[in-house]
């Protein structure tokens, strides 16, 4: 078995609180598209807010959202591959584009809940600080 | 008629209705019911209620409410004003179905389909006339589907009531086609000030008629098409016409109750298919066993990230 062996490398900016904070939705379908949409023009306009829930159409489909924050002291990044590698043996380098402190997770027709997957996700790095963290005493 | 409780959000379905005649509430009433936009792609399908006293028949009748289809636009908006002008014993009620709420219902998980959906409308405002206290004893409908069966759910579900379905009862009887009147007014002005809750700049608003043949409607189509999202919420996504182009001009899109073949949404996702592991060669996982992940990753659907 080959080793791999390219090295991703992460291009930060000098200050990365700099970077634009954008809006970011996680879809419950899958979009088979990789590049720019006018999310604004369509989803945000048509997105109606009643009380803690959110209701929006994606392609005549009823989805229910909901906000939620990345963990406590986390940032969200959204990476952009700057250039391909032709091979695995060429290192990799990807860009901060823009970095998000919350999201919106929309469910196809169900309501949301503190049982959706995304949700329970954030748990982990409070966990894993539990488990993994240094112990004190 | 007042259309600003529907247009203040045209993405839900909505109820508009006319004073009730005090002479309704004291008088055996006779009610009709018709559609109007059930078979375009473009805008809301709208559900008419027209009643009044069975004594005031012929009156209507002499009002010459013929069948609106019939008619010219300018027609249907002068004989709309002779029902307002006969409101002392002419009620109407209407339910605005918009396309957003016809896309959804019928693509629904559980599918709800557009007669269903019909039926319940209707259904919905016989009830409405009923609990406002209009004394009915006749009903009649306009239908597309088999009558008889009809007929009988709703004789069922209005026990006295002496219930008429027929096809094209619009041109059979007066109230009909008010209610018909009544309901293809309010489409037309829907259809005409649409206001597109989409930040689509100008759109232009010549689609023609909005059915599926008609040239204008289908260049419309082509023009407004979005790779992404598809359309604005004025289209009806369920219509084959607006899927056919988006399935040839627009990005795919998968969702988890899709209509694909198992193996084929495996494959898309790269995994592996239980049928697979019936086949000659097993996978590498059964080779290679790696120790299990567990339950708390699998179930939040986290990974351990090797590289980006």
């Amino acid at each position: 078995m080959s080793c791999n062996t390219s090295v991703t490398r992460v291009q930060l900016p000098p200050a990365v609180d700099q970077v634009p904070r954008v809006p970011v939705h996680l879809m419950p379908c899958e979009i088979e598209h990789d590049g720019p949409a006018q999310v604004s023009q369509y989803l945000t306009a048509t997105t109606k807010d009643c009380k803690q829930e959110k209701t929006v159409s994606f392609r005549g489909r009823g989805l229910k959202g909901q906000e939620l924050s990345c963990p406590q002291g986390y940032t969200g990044l959204v990476l952009k591959e700057i250039n391909k590698p032709g091979s695995d043996q060429e290192d990799r380098t990807v860009k901060l584009t823009s970095t998000f402190d919350k999201l919106t997770y929309w469910n196809l027709e169900t309501p949301t809940n503190s049982d959706d997957t995304v949700v329970m996700a954030m748990d982990w790095p409070e966990l894993a600080e539990a488990i993994h963290g240094p112990v004190e005493d | 008629m007042d259309l600003s409780s529907f247009e203040s959000n045209n993405s839900v379905s909505c109820r508009l209705a006319s004073q009730i005649p005090d002479v309704c509430r004291t008088e055996d009433c006779c009610l009709g019911i018709d559609e109007a936009g059930r078979g375009p792609v473009l805008g809301p399908m709208v559900y008419g209620i027209c009643f009044c006293p069975v004594s005031k028949k012929e009156e209507l009748k002499n009002s010459k409410v013929a069948d609106s289809k019939t008619l010219t636009e300018d027609e249907r908006e002068n004989l709309f004003e002779k029902l307002d002008e006969a409101k002392s014993y002419v009620g109407w009620a209407l339910q605005i179905l918009s396309p957003n709420t016809i896309s959804t219902s019928m693509l629904q998980r559980t599918k709800y389909n557009l007669n269903a959906l019909s039926h319940d409308t209707a259904i919905g405002l016989v009830q409405y006339a009923l609990d406002s206290g209009v004394q009915l004893t006749e009903v009649f409908v306009d239908t597309v589907g088999p009558a008889e069966k009809y007929e009988e759910k709703l004789s069922k579900l209005f026990p006295g009531i002496q219930v008429t379905v027929r096809p094209k009862a619009d041109s059979l009887f007066p109230i009909v086609s008010a209610a018909s009147i009544c309901a293809k007014v309010a489409r037309d002005r829907v259809v005409k000030g649409w206001s597109f809750a989409e930040d689509l700049g100008e759109v232009d608003t010549d689609y023609g008629s909005g059915y599926p043949n008609d040239p204008k409607t289908k260049a419309w189509l082509l023009k407004y098409l979005d790779p992404v999202f598809g359309y604005p919420q004025f289209v009806r996504f369920s219509w084959s016409t607006a899927q056919t182009l988006m399935d040839s001009k627009g990005v795919t899109v998968h969702w988890d109750d899709d209509d694909e073949d198992r193996e084929k949404a495996a494959q898309r996702l790269n995994k592996k298919s239980m049928l697979s592991y019936f086949g000659a060669s097993s996978g590498s996982k059964a080779q290679n066993p790696t120790h299990e992940t567990h339950r708390f990753f699998t179930e939040r659907r986290l990974k351990n990230l090797n590289t980006l």
